[in-house]
């Protein structure tokens, strides 16, 4: 029998998934193809075959810049990655986006557990601590920008399954509704995708609401 | 139990980073290199600021066939990420947590702690200087020293005197890039006509391509359009009457995937010591 995380890809697949995030995945044979969905009618795309260069294809954008956060949209273009089965499919998956796969069957099999962003940052120590004096309005802005699907900075394509806080409430209304229902893609292509899904706040979000709050103190007490 | 291919995993954790983009490699190459094994039945990483991180962690391993997950710190010593932030996020009550499938999660030491770790520093030197004789080379090793909580000035200096026991240099001593003996006082510091100067640290970033290299006083010489391991290349410089050997961060050495499954391995052989006396 398949493991768990495998199987919930093959059976995304099967469901006729065209894709995770910004990747488009092609049947070939008993193979895959995989290739930035801009780039399928390109014809001069460089090919790759081995699921370890996913982890060179994810790391930089196509201006060279390091992506720290892997779901960000913003995935070079340029390549086409050929694999020979399954296995290989889900190596370079968990390269490009890296335990989203496991979260998802996890989901799926209604064993993942979420936390809410106030709890995560209440969890914080050394100096992240600070981040939990972030105001709700504050989170509403940061999340807003940080999380946004498309024209996001830096953005991201997965659906937010955290709330706020204990009274489970919508952490931005900054984002459409949509950006909190799974199994609902973020790519606003309109098709069966593969989710991407966020259990909770990343280290990312964590720095960043640690940021808001270290410079809204600094106006304040620039202003005194 | 004991390490079992059939059902035991592997969890290597790294701290990884959100502006170098080298930081996760060590972790990555080791967990091919075990993978390719086949001791583990499965073998994954995760970081305090990459992706998988250490919440989406514990979701990798939902196969009922794992009975135990191996947690190794890919960390060069004990501190604030081994005490306080690998068992809060892995969520882990001690050394041993059972989940409530029964899935047991071993929390073995970091790979810094392992006495092999010698070893490496040794074969590092080796490596960089092949031709040059011990006995007329000062070894230095650098650590970054002082943050809070930090205990890699400990382990380096412990480092230190395993290798000055051994009588093979003409001497052997720490450095910090924050604490005395700075490592900018290498000219002071050492007196042999070699030095060779080994980052204490599990990979290589700013702090090896360029802050050590400054302090040194090589890091002029990296062009800023050659890649940042270029200064590991350009061995040795020839600065105040000496050849100066700099090595890359230690915990780039390939061994360290055999240090990782012998931290996995040394869990349940302390279990044991630990079993109480019938
Ligand atoms: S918190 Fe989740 S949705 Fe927001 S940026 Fe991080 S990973 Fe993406």
């Amino acid at each position: 029998m398949l493991p768990r995380i495998s199987r919930a890809l093959a059976d995304w697949i099967s469901a006729g998934a065209r894709g995770i995030g910004q990747i488009e995945i092609q049947h070939d044979g008993g193979g895959f193809v995989l290739c930035h969905f801009d780039d399928i009618a390109r014809k001069d795309l460089e090919i790759f075959r081995s699921p370890n260069d996913a982890a060179e294809l994810a790391k930089f954008d196509d201006e060279g810049n390091y992506r720290p956060l892997k779901t960000a949209p913003n995935l070079r273009r340029g390549w086409r990655l050929e694999l020979p089965d399954l296995e290989a499919l889900q190596e370079a998956l968990d390269f490009f986006y890296p335990g989203r796969l496991a979260v998802l069957a996890a989901w799926e099999a209604n064993r993942l557990t979420t936390a809410p962003l106030r709890q995560t940052l209440h969890r914080q120590s050394g100096m992240y601590r600070v981040a939990a004096k972030i105001s709700d309005e504050q989170i509403d802005t940061v999340v807003g920008q940080f999380c946004r699907s498309r024209g996001g900075n830096p953005g991201c394509l997965r659906t937010i399954l955290w709330s706020r806080d204990a009274t489970g409430a919508r952490p931005s209304q900054h984002l459409p509704l949509e950006k909190f229902i799974a199994p609902i893609d973020q790519t606003g292509r309109g098709e069966t995708r593969i989710p991407l899904l966020c259990q909770e706040a990343c280290n990312l979000l964590v720095a960043e609401a640690r940021e808001v709050v270290a410079e809204a103190r600094e106006t304040t007490s620039r202003a005194e | 139990m004991s390490v079992s291919s059939e059902s035991s995993a592997l969890l290597i954790v790294g701290h990884g980073s959100t502006v170098n983009p080298d930081s996760s490699a060590p972790s990555l190459e080791q967990a091919a290199a075990i993978r390719a094994h086949d001791i583990f039945r499965e073998v994954a990483c995760c970081f305090w600021k990459e992706e998988p991180s250490l919440r989406d962690a514990l979701f990798l391993f939902s196969d009922p066939e794992i009975r135990e997950v191996y947690v190794v710190p890919n960390f060069i010593s004990e501190g604030y990420f081994t005490q306080t932030v690998i068992p809060r996020e892995l969520e882990l009550d001690g050394r041993l947590t059972t989940r409530p499938d029964g899935q047991v999660w071993k929390y073995c030491e970091p790979v810094g702690n392992h006495p092999g770790v010698t070893e490496l520093l040794l074969r590092r030197a080796r490596e960089v200087a092949p031709q040059v004789p011990e006995a007329e080379t000062s070894l230095v090793i650098v650590a970054h020293g002082t943050p809070l909580n930090d205990k890699s000035a400990i382990a380096a200096k412990r480092e230190v005197e395993k290798i000055a026991a051994l009588g093979r240099y003409a001497s052997v001593q720490n450095a910090y890039m924050e604490e005395s003996p700075l490592i900018s006082d290498w000219p002071r510091l050492t007196n042999a006509p070699n030095v060779i100067v080994v980052p204490f640290f599990i990979s290589d970033g700013l702090h090896s391509y360029e802050d050590i290299p400054v302090l040194l006083g090589i890091g002029a010489e990296s062009g800023a359009a050659s890649s940042p391991r270029a200064v590991f290349r350009r061995n040795p410089h020839r600065l105040h009457g000496r050849n100066l050997y700099y090595a890359s961060a230690i915990g780039t050495e390939p061994k360290f995937a055999e240090i990782i499954i012998e931290q996995a391995r040394a869990f349940d052989e302390a279990a044991l010591d630990l079993r109480p006396i019938a």
